[in-house]
Formats: structure tokens, sequence, C-alpha cells
């Protein structure tokens, strides 16, 4: 059957914001119809690959990669797709298939803090958001209760409703993480999109350790569960769909989208309104690609702003071995974390962060670094079994400030369908390093506080990275500074929104999926105000 | 699902002979680090060299049959010179009585040609991995060693740990059964 050639709305990208927004407006009744780059996937596929996968540690690795809608991979090498201009490394990772890159999320469904949104002016950094937190409070309250998501009240982040499911099972190591901590530091269940009971006809987590990169079970939202949604609630999806050029007409409205399939044949698709949903990088590459002699910095980008701020959250950790078992890999991966330092007058002078204990099965890395220390005979597994029961991990989320010269732009490079490829500019300022500075007496007091020997920071000055791409289509009500409104509007183009984290200003220290989502049912629910909606009834009435 | 574990040898009706090929292969001192070992079947001197080594290294109390044929395929199809490499690493063990512990260490002393050798035996045993950065092969999983050596107490990820919150309870090793058993007996 021929792909539409014309929708009410058309979304570009099929992840979890472009398919929520979708599954919003098809519930209406409008035709929309979503456009994706890459290909369905299988769920047990990912998981046989990942069993069979040389490169275990490397996430993206059981997910296939499709010459035309190619993705960032840096195992076993760098595959040369985003292109590192400097001076830092950005080595963001995404998935471009069918449900896009929650396929392999920690599921952390974290919303932000209410002063988050006001930073420049609490403490003279960064940019106000152009939405207050309560606000946000109905559509986060929307988002939770679509994705399922479990939690407890003492994460700092207020609510007016309670959280639509119980805090999942504390595994053991967490246990013994927040009794030995207290009280100096408190240790709270994170916030997740796993379900603590069976909700949304998907079951209870049963610990497979492995929610990155798939869940076997279903047991955490994904953005296929939001695709499967729309396409209920009757939206099209077309994938293998590489859409490579928005049309503009004379009036500045967006008229039609062009995209290719494997081969290059081209199509044009028309809409009435048009969401970009495309994640932080592949959206502003593809507003700056559709560049015409009217538009010559590419499209929404009169501000000159479109894919700059470009942000994430940097990790320093700390690595030792606990004086008692623990045994991580016990129950999910990312379970609990301490969230004190996440907002206060300091963030005047250094990033706020969180502190993220990992839950993931230590046996690999402890088999890894076994074999490079080239320990043989009995004492292998005698060794093995000590330091993967004893062997923890603690890790800073730091806050990135939003720097117009961090940024994505088109490479000189092309893929293989003759797309340029897109190219990261980054560089990791000394407000986040002063919080890096600071996160390590932490890390050097967890590790006192629970008997730690072999104590192993991250090298100095280097970060690991959390693929929360964010503020490259960053909102707020100046059309000069700002590619897009409160809304998700770009200033410049009335019928075209932008869905996803590009559109968070700031990135804040929580891992941005939950208020992205939030945002983009906020940008359906604007784009057509819906009686039913249950976020819109709630931001209308009283608590 | 691989063949049965070499501790327990089954009887072989075509060629008994052939399950003392291994011991023959060993000195008192080889053999003394793997006493289970000794009787296992092996079809030639090179596979006997490789169960023996295997052995040597890995230090695990036994070694599945099947894997092992799998690994032994797998390793001589990557590395030319794997069987002479082997041959001469279990020499040199077997006439210097080289401690398993401080293998690696004497090797790397000595710049030997042969240094990488045991690492790659240590990696596809205890990983399941053959071959190096994009030409690696995964042969085993759940039955690699690191997952066996473990699996008291974890699954290997992507596999059920059990009912929803089991992980709450404070982890059961074997060493905690055996001693519960004990104090029960």
């Amino acid at each position: 059957m021929a792909a539409p050639s014309s929708a009410e709305v058309v979304v570009i990208g099929s992840g979890i914001c472009g398919a929520l927004a979708a599954w919003r407006l098809a519930q209406q009744g409008l035709s929309v119809l979503i456009l994706e780059a890459g290909p369905r996937i299988e769920r047990a596929r990912i998981v046989a690959a990942f069993r069979n996968s040389p490169y275990k540690s490397d996430w993206m690795s059981p997910y296939p990669f499709s010459p035309w809608a190619p993705q960032p991979d840096f195992t076993p090498k760098d595959n040369g797709y985003l292109i590192q201009a400097g001076p830092y490394r950005y080595p963001a990772e995404y998935i471009r298939v069918v449900g896009g890159t929650t396929w392999h999320w920690a599921a952390q469904a974290w919303r932000l803090m209410p002063n988050d949104v006001r930073i420049k002016t609490l403490y003279g950094v960064g940019v106000d958001w152009p939405i207050t937190y309560d606000e946000l409070d109905a559509w986060y309250q929307d988002a939770e209760e679509i994705l399922g998501v479990a939690g407890a009240d003492n994460t700092g982040s207020p609510r007016k409703h309670p959280f639509p499911m119980q805090p999942v099972a504390e595994p053991w190591s967490m246990r013994r993480f927040r009794e030995r901590l207290a009280p100096a530091y408190p240790v709270v269940a994170n916030t997740v999109a796993r379900n603590s009971r069976s909700y949304g006809g998907r079951p209870a987590c049963v610990g497979n350790n492995s929610c990155q990169p798939i869940c076997p079970v279903n047991a955490q939202y994904l953005g296929i569960n939001a695709v499967e949604s729309a396409e209920a609630a009757g939206a099209k999806v077309v994938p293998n769909a590489v859409v490579y050029r928005i049309e503009p007409d004379a009036k500045g409205r967006i008229a039609a989208v062009h995209y290719y399939d494997p081969d290059k044949k081209s199509y044009r698709v028309t809409g009435k309104e048009f969401i970009l949903a495309a994640n932080g990088i592949e959206s502003p590459k593809l507003l700056l690609l559709s560049a015409t002699d009217k538009y010559p910095n590419g499209l929404a980008n009169s501000s000159g702003m479109v894919g700059r701020n470009l942000m994430d959250h940097p990790s320093s950790s700390l690595t030792f071995y606990a004086d008692e078992e623990v045994w991580l890999g016990r129950g999910p991966q990312s379970p609990s974390s301490i969230n004190t330092m996440r907002d206060g007058a300091f963030r005047s002078q250094h990033a706020a962060y969180r502190l993220d204990f990992t839950n993931i099965s230590q046996v690999l890395s402890v088999t890894e670094a076994l074999i490079a220390e080239g320990v043989y005979g009995t004492e292998f597994e005698k060794q093995l079994r000590w330091r993967a029961a004893r062997q923890v991990n603690v890790k800073n989320v730091l806050e990135v400030l939003p720097h117009p010269e961090n940024r994505i732009t088109l490479a000189s490079e092309k893929d293989a369908l003759g797309i340029p490829k897109p190219e990261a500019h980054y560089l990791i300022d000394d407000y986040t390093r002063r919080g890096a500075d600071v996160s390590k007496k932490d890390f050097a007091k967890i590790a006192q506080l629970m008997g730690g020997t072999g104590l192993r920071y991250s090298p100095e000055g280097q970060f690991a990275n959390n693929q929360h791409i964010t503020g490259t289509l960053g909102m707020g009500s100046d059309p000069a500074k700002f590619v897009t409104d409160g809304f998700g509007r770009t200033h410049d183009h009335e019928n075209l929104f932008c869905c996803g984290t590009g559109v968070m200003p700031t990135a804040a220290t929580m891992n941005s999926t939950l208020t992205a989502v939030a945002l983009a049912l906020r940008t359906a629910d604007h784009m057509h105000p819906a009686k039913s909606s249950a976020a819109a009834a709630r931001a209308e009435s009283p608590p | 699902m691989t063949g049965g574990a070499m501790d327990e040898p089954e009887p072989d009706p075509i060629n008994p002979a052939r399950r003392h090929v291994l011991a023959g292969l060993l000195t008192a001192y080889t053999a003394s680090l793997i006493p289970w070992a000794v009787a296992a079947p092996v079809t030639s001197r090179a596979h006997g060299t490789f169960v023996a080594l295997s052995a040597i290294l890995v230090g695990h109390r036994s070694l599945d049959a099947g894997l092992a044929a799998r690994l032994y395929d797998a390793l001589t199809a990557v590395y030319p010179h794997f069987n002479a490499d082997a041959q001469t690493l279990l020499a040199q063990i077997n006439q210097q009585h080289i401690d398993p512990a401080q293998l690696q260490k004497t090797l790397d002393a000595a710049h030997s040609p042969l240094a990488p050798v045991p690492r790659r035996f240590i990696r596809a045993w205890c990983l399941g991995l053959v071959g190096e950065g994009e030409a690696a092969r995964c042969i085993a999983y759940e039955n690699a060693l690191d997952a066996v050596m473990v699996a008291d107490v974890l699954k290997p990820p992507t596999y059920a740990y059990g009912p929803y919150g089991s992980w709450s309870k404070a982890p059961v090793t074997k060493e905690a059964n055996d001693h519960g058993s004990t104090k029960l007996g």
C-alpha cells in the first residue's frame, strides 16, 4: 500500500515525544502521519542480538544500523557519523528506528525542580524558562500516568497529585547504601517509568537487569509503546522515510516535507501542521538543511539559534569495593540516588548535580579487569566473586549551562544518501567542572561510609556522557533569542512545532525525557485544545 | 545446549584409549593444578593441549566439553598459530613449573611472543569472546564462565532475576547455603 502523501498533522520522528504528540492529536480525530527515518524493529531480536554481541558494554550494539538512517556509534570504533569538531568530544548516542532512543533508556522519569526554570533570576546563570513549574505540573502528571511512573515524594520535585505507582522494590544493594549513608546522605528511590505492578497492559519488573540496552519483558515504558498507542488511535507510521527537507510556502508557513526511501527515491508529503520531533541533533540538522534563498540560515532560524546551546549531562564517578557483599545486578539497573545537591544558592557558583548509584551487574567489568590484569588459575574465580560482590559505583549527573558556541552544525561530510552529517561543537565549562570538583568530596565521604577500598576515580577532567541531548531548539518568549515559544511553536513558522528534549532551554540535573514528554503533550494540547485532556482539566482547576 | 561437564566424562565406546591423551600431555606439576581434568577425553594432541591449558588458566572445577569444542574451533579459526602457541606455552609451564598466578608477569618480563595467548583462553572461556576489535565474535553468553561462576547469586543480564521484588532480600551465596546446610544437618 502506498504511503499517504498528506495528513492534517505530519510528525517527523517516531520517538516517545513525537509519538505521544501524534497519539494525542489522533485521539481527537485528526489525520496524523509519522515519518520515521529508520526501520521497525522487534524486541525479541534486540534481546537476542544483545546476548550474541561481542560488545556488551556498548548499548548501541544490539540495534541495527541502517545506511540510509545512520546513527552515531563509537564501539568498536567511531563510525564517523557524528562529526566531532571539539574542543571536547561529544559522543552522543541515539537510535534511529521506529520508537526512537527510549528503546534503550534507563526509564528515569524525573521532574525538574521548581527553581530549575528560574536559574537566571535566582542565581544569575543560564536562562529562565518561558513557563513555570506550576504550569507544567498538570502535564507532568499526565505524562506520568501515560508512561506509568513509579516514585516517592522525597526527591525534591513537588506534585499536586500522587504518583500512579509506588516506587519499585528496593534492591538489597541500594538498601545497604541507604542504611549506611544515613543521616549524612538521604538515598531515595529513583522516579522511573518502570512498573512496580501490572500497569498499562504491561507486567511488573522481574529484574532482568538489562533496562539498558533492552527491557525484555516490556516492564518499562518505551517509545514503541507510544507508537502503538498512536497507531491504535489512527495515526499512520511510515518507516524508512528519511526527511531531508522541510518546505515553506511564500507566507512562511510550512507546506510540505520531502523524504527519501532507502533507494533515494523522493516523496513529498503535505500537511496543515508539522511537528519536528527527530531529537536534539537530527531536528536542528533538518532545519539547517532546509535553507532556501528566503531562509539562507535554515528554517526557524531568524534568531540564529537553531542547533545552539547544546547541553547534556556529563558525569564523573568513583568506583570502589564496599566492605560487605552487596552483589549489584539484582533488580533494575538504576534504582536509587541522592538528590540534595539538585538546587541551592551554590548554583550561582557551580553546577548542581544529582548523585546516582548503579545497580548494573559488575560481572562484565570485573571480568574484563581481571583479564587485563592477567589473573589466572583458581585465583580468577576467587577474585571474580569477591569483586563482583563488592564493587560499587557512584556518579554525578552535572548541570551544563547553555552556551551558544556549543552547537550542532552541518558537516561537510555526507552520509550514504548524500545528506550532510551533523557536527558537534562542545566545551564543558568551568561552572560544570567546579560542580564536579565539589561532588568529588561527596564521592570520598560515600566511600568512607561504605568502608570503601580500592578507590578508582574517573580520570580528572574527563566525563562520561549521558545522552540527554538538550537545548538545540530552545524555547523562550523572545524571537530574537529563542527558536521556539513557550508552547514549542517555532517563532518563524506558524504551523511548525518542535517536540523533544531540544526545546528545553536549560538542562538542570535530571534525565530529560519526562520533561520533554510533558512539554510535547502540552504542545499537542495547545495545537488542538482537547476538552477531554486530563492535563488541560487539571491545569484549569486548583488542586 | 552443550555437552557434559568434563569432570564427569562419559565412557567413549569408540576409542577408550583417547581418554588418556590429556594425562599424557601433563607433568606431575601441571596435573597437580587440574586433578579433576586429567582423565578428560580429548580427540587429538592439539585438542588435549587446549583442554589442559584451559583448565590451568581458568581454574574452574569443571569445563563444559561442548563449549570447549566450539571455543577451540573458533580460536583455531581466528589465530593461525593457535595450536603451536598453545603447545609451546604448555611446554613452558610443564618444564618451568610456572604458577598460573605468575604466568602473565613471567611472559611479559621475558617479552615472550606468547604473552597474548593466555588472555585469549580466558577471554574465550570467561566472556565467550574470540577475536579482537571488529572481528570479535561472541561464542557464549549465559554459559560463559563469568556467568557460571556467580550463578548462585546473579542471572546474566536479560534473564529475569525472579518474581517482582525478589531482589530486595539479602543475597544468599552457595557458601552461605553450604554453611546453612551443615548447621541444619
